[in-house]
């Protein structure tokens, strides 16, 4: 297969039903037809190709029996994002590892996220902390995202099912459905969860926007956040936010049946078991019984020093 | 540390001088690969299909071109692209540097097509106005030509790849060749083993890992691609049955504590047992004070 | 035997409250008043959003959350009082069981009414119904506080029946609505045998099934913080804990409300320094047993000092929150216990201050209990603002946190008017079986 034929994977089925929906069949070069769906699970024999134009203005030339042609766009209506959003990406089991010994605190994950899920400075799916575990263990730097457990208490004291596991893994969040009473907060051991204490961010730009639970945006006041590993962007094929825009290669992120890891900068993929393996994977405080689904690999020969000015910090448990 | 700090400032000051020499030297771009020229016409759409392929794969450390918001936290710190150092490159240069990588930055050959790497860079040339392209001569038809075998030996676990090409003159074997061998993943490719260079027949052997899961089938999709100095660079796609048939239920299957559709037994019968209680005990006293009510008749 | 000059007297004595005065208008326009006000800062909440509260993302439960445990505590002192000692016989509580029916009944109420005031949505309360998980601790403390509020309503009602016929009939210058209100509530009452027989009996069941019923909701309420995985909440004694706690929060709230209905009401004759001695008694005892829950919950880990515990108690013992801990355990549990033990502390007016000490410090042991865990998270608290690490109530939460208790107050004042505070016909019936005097002493 070619490369060009390759082209169209990487965009998803749903990316390319919005782009024909913006863009409309006058757009559609040399094509009669809506064109969309491409199934790649079938090799097909050198036949009939088209090009279609997308929204992006990315000419793409894909073969005619590769695609199906879509009778009835689905709405993209709020019912509709709740159910997708609630129904999951079947097949997946998503998997974070994070490498410490790659983080040096640059902290683009956390810019990129707050970027993506309009969220206040102070409010963060994925925290940068400092960390020292004993006095005389070396300090370093851990970003921590919400670890999606595999049981998770956020879920199980949710009084409204407004918090959620899907079959894929993601612990999501219904916004229009929360009650705000933030027992998922004090259920959750690793901090993971954040509020909208006053008006979000950009309340007033996001008002014409249908919410989308993969995306939770808009942000609603008096309900709950948290990182969603990015879900919208799962559904794309592409990686989590915060992932993709780390400069140190400490993201790898991937599919758990698949056994397999995408590292974020390198776009390396890896095996999942054997990276864990060979480095000492382990999960936060598995004593919880929480079974996270983000693993850590150990600040083991750090290729970048501790800041000093961060020392104190890091400590400031150890002291008290 | 100290060793790290000397070196940078011994990189400005060389690079202040030499800025010329030092963006050539430093890479050490082979002269054969520093004349390659694309294979694809750069125009707008190459340069926007490589805009979003930048933006998910270099903006992260390179920043976006011409607004000089490179990650300055990074030694050496990755230069703005749309910089005159980085357009004095010439396009082989560019292509082998986002070939190789080195030190921090990446390589991106085995991770980005050929033909995603060169959009990459008409997207960086897109900030050159004086830029003008030299098209690579080469013939790029002539990939077409060639012809790639995938055979799986269960016994020896192997995969066997054939590379082939149909010439007018006859088969050709294509020996030597670098050969690599991918499983496709949801979020890239997995290479399988190392690299192998192709026999005199053209032949290269991968030993395939016996615990791959493949899809519930056990199918996998297998990318090979063959680096061919005359016809450039080839990928073909092949399913196989090869894989560890994968079904995993989905996670909200069981009955667990924090399962919405399925909730715990004894939490549904405590819980029902605790109201129909209740509920019993208020329609007696309704019931007991109908009955009082009835007793007042004298 | 009683004379109907007696049951005149006490009859008339027992329902003189039950009119409209000036000091009645006046109190009640006064909660009025600050019940407006407290709405207000309420609405500034509802407006901006919690942010004009002192809670953050790591104390996400503050003031009103303590308030709830506080109101839903004091409220169990109704299952005390008329079900544990009604059915074991303490013949001198009888008197107490309906300032302690109302002071359940209005607590557990309003209740209710506190969660209300913490949520980011109070729009939605009805999801909690529409799409309510009972894997919730949320869910089941909504549901068992519902039954204690119906329960504890009719446990105050049923033994209310035989007053409200008197109330009908005894009460004069009363307007015919309220008359007749009086008389359809009143159920047919003719005080026949049998109508005895099964307001005796319907009593006694109530009593017996409030039991469990109080013991669940404070205990669903402890689970709220005990089934999460948190230093400090992560407890089994959790459930006992609470409910010996909140014997002594609701005793003290009756003893406070002794005083003044006695007061006020002139009641010296029926709520007698007796009352006041044995009620005294009863709070040592209470306290004697939350002293001792007290000494689990916080002895066994400090000795062990566990990572994650050990800087909460030490937080507790000797840094931020030190102050007020040893405050509310001295000067809320462990001097009142002192105190009294000697029975000249036993009067009425130093049983109020003690009874207001014991209240106050209830009051602030929930935020101790609640507060401190959520500021000592596994994980480090950093990059948020300083208002996040450290959890100082603002003006407006404070205002909104003090709404409940108006409330309260506006609810236990409005049945104290309109129903005997202290059961007549009881009253009455007792003088017939057993020939005390009315002045309440027991032989």
């Amino acid at each position: 297969m070619s490369e060009k034929e390759e082209k169209p994977k990487k965009k998803s089925r749903r990316e390319f039903l919005q782009d024909i929906g913006i863009v409309g069949v006058g757009t559609l070069i040399g094509g009669s037809a809506i064109f969309a769906g491409i199934n790649y699970d079938k090799r097909k024999k050198q036949g009939e190709r088209i090009k279609v134009l997308t929204a992006e203005n990315e000419l793409l030339e894909i073969e005619k029996s590769d695609t199906t042609k879509v009778t009835k766009s689905p709405l993209k209506n709020l019912t509709y994002l709740q159910k997708e959003g609630r129904d999951g990406l079947k097949g997946h089991r998503w998997v974070m590892v994070i490498d410490l010994s790659k983080c040096r605190n640059a902290r683009k994950c956390m810019a990129a996220c707050n970027d993506a899920h309009h969220l206040r400075p102070e409010q963060h799916h994925i925290n940068t902390l400092k960390m020292q575990d004993a006095k005389d263990t070396p300090a370093y730097y851990m970003p921590k995202p919400c670890m999606h457990c595999d049981n998770p208490p956020c879920v199980a004291v949710c009084p409204v099912d407004a918090t959620f596991k899907r079959a894929d893994g993601i612990v999501l969040i219904d916004n229009e459905r929360c009650i705000g009473c933030r027992f998922c907060v004090a259920a959750c051991p690793y901090s993971a969860r954040v509020f909208n204490w006053a008006e979000p961010l950009h309340s007033h730009e996001d008002e014409n926007l249908t919410y989308d639970v993969e995306l939770n945006v808009p942000q609603r006041k008096g309900t709950i956040s948290k990182c969603l590993f990015s879900a919208d962007r799962l559904r794309e094929g592409k990686l989590p936010y915060c992932v993709s825009a780390c400069p140190n290669g400490v993201f790898y992120f991937g599919d758990e049946n698949e056994d397999a890891v995408t590292n974020g900068t390198t776009k390396e993929t890896v095996r999942f078991k054997k990276l864990l393996e060979d480095n000492g994977g382990y999960t936060l405080m598995p004593e919880l019984g929480t079974l996270p689904r983000v693993y850590y690999l150990p600040p083991k020969g750090k290729e970048y020093p501790f800041q000093d000015k961060d020392k104190k910090e890091a400590g400031e448990r150890l002291e008290s | 540390m100290y060793t790290r700090n000397l070196r940078i400032v011994t990189f400005a000051i060389v690079s202040m001088f030499f800025l010329h020499s030092f963006a050539e030297n430093n890479w050490n771009v082979p002269a054969d690969k520093k004349a390659r020229n694309s294979t694809i016409k750069f125009d707008a759409t190459t340069s926007k299909v490589g805009e979003s392929v930048y933006t998910k794969n270099c903006v992260s450390c390179h920043g976006d071109p011409t607004k000089g918001n490179s990650l300055k936290s990074l030694s050496p710190v990755p230069p703005d692209l749309a910089s005159a150092k980085t357009q004095e490159l010439t396009d082989g240069e560019l292509f082998y540097i986002l070939n190789t990588g080195r030190v921090i930055m990446p390589s991106f050959n085995n991770v980005l097509s050929e033909e995603d790497r060169w959009k990459i860079i008409s997207y960086i040339r897109s900030f050159n106005k004086d830029y003008v392209q030299q098209l690579s001569i080469s013939d790029t038809n002539k990939s077409q030509l060639v012809k790639v075998d995938m055979a799986f030996d269960k016994k020896s676990n192997q995969i066997t790849v054939t590379v082939k090409a149909n010439e007018k003159t006859g088969v050709v074997s294509l020996k030597d060749d670098e050969i690599v061998l991918f499983a496709n993943r949801y979020f890239g490719r997995l290479q399988i083993g190392e690299s192998q260079r192709t026999t005199a027949d053209g032949v290269a052997v991968f030993d395939f890992p016996k615990d791959l899961p493949g899809d519930k089938d056990g199918n996998v999709k297998l990318v090979v691609k063959v680096n061919d100095d005359t016809y450039g660079e080839i990928s073909r796609l092949k399913t196989m049955k090869i894989g560890v048939p994968t079904d995993i239920p989905s996670m909200t299957a069981d009955r667990t504590i924090w399962n919405v559709l399925f909730k715990p037994i004894w939490i549904i019968v405590l819980y029902t047992f605790g109201v129909m209680v209740f509920g019993c005990v208020l329609l007696y006293l309704l019931y007991s004070l109908n009955r009082l009510r009835k007793a007042g008749n004298i | 035997m009683a004379t109907k000059s007696n049951t005149d007297k006490i009859t008339s004595d027992l329902l003189r409250p039950i009119r409209l005065n000036k000091s009645f208008v006046i109190w009640m326009g006064f909660l009025g008043v600050s019940l407006v006000i407290c709405l207000g800062a309420y609405g500034l909440q509802l407006k901006n959003g919690m942010v004009v509260t002192g809670l953050g993302d790591y104390v996400s439960w503050g003031m009103y959350i303590s308030s709830f445990v506080f109101f839903v505590a004091t409220s169990l002192i109704g299952m005390l009082i008329s079900a544990v000692l009604g059915l074991s016989g303490q013949k001198w509580a009888s008197p107490l069981a309906r300032i302690a029916e109302i002071i359940a009944l209005a607590f557990a109420s309003v209740a209710g009414i506190v969660i209300i005031l913490d949520m980011g949505r109070p729009e939605r309360l009805l999801n909690v119904i529409i799409h309510g998980q009972i894997q919730s601790p949320i869910l089941w403390d909504v549901t068992v506080v519902t039954v204690y509020m119906i329960i504890s309503a009719l446990f105050l009602y049923i033994p209310l029946i035989p007053d409200l016929k008197i109330c009908s009939e005894k009460l004069k210058n009363l307007p015919p609505f309220a008359r007749n209100i009086y008389k359809v509530l009143s159920l047919n009452w003719n005080n026949t045998p049998e109508q005895n027989k099964i307001i005796k009996q319907t009593t006694r069941t109530i009593a017996i099934f409030i039991i469990p019923v109080a013991l669940a909701i404070h205990t669903v309420t402890s689970w709220l913080f005990a089934n999460t995985s948190r230093a400090g909440w992560d407890s089994t004694i959790f459930g006992p804990y609470f409910v010996t706690g909140a014997f002594v929060a609701g005793t003290a709230a009756v003893i406070i409300a002794m005083y003044f209905f006695r007061k006020n009401y002139k009641l010296q004759d029926y709520i007698t320094d007796n009352h006041f001695d044995m009620i005294g008694k009863l709070l040592v005892l209470v306290s004697l047993v939350y002293l001792y829950f007290n000494l689990n919950e916080y002895m066994v880990p400090f000795y062990k000092m566990k990572e994650s515990e050990a800087i909460l108690i030490r937080d507790l013992f000797a840094v931020n929150h030190a102050v007020l801990f040893w405050s509310v355990q001295i000067l809320g549990l462990v001097l009142p216990i002192i105190l009294l033990l000697f029975k000249k502390m036993r009067k009425p007016l130093p049983m109020l201050v003690i009874g207001i000490m014991v209240l106050l410090g209830a009051w602030f042991k929930r935020m101790i209990i609640v507060v401190p865990t959520q500021e000592h998270p596994y994980l480090p608290i950093q990059n948020v603002p300083l208002n996040f690490k450290i959890y100082t109530p603002t003006l407006v939460e404070t205002l909104i946190t003090i709404a409940p208790f108006i409330l309260v107050l506006i609810i236990i004042t409005l049945l104290a008017k309109v129903i005997p505070i202290i059961p007549v016909h009881e009253t009455i019936e007792q003088l017939e079986d057993a020939p005390i005097s009315p002045k309440g002493d027991l032989k």
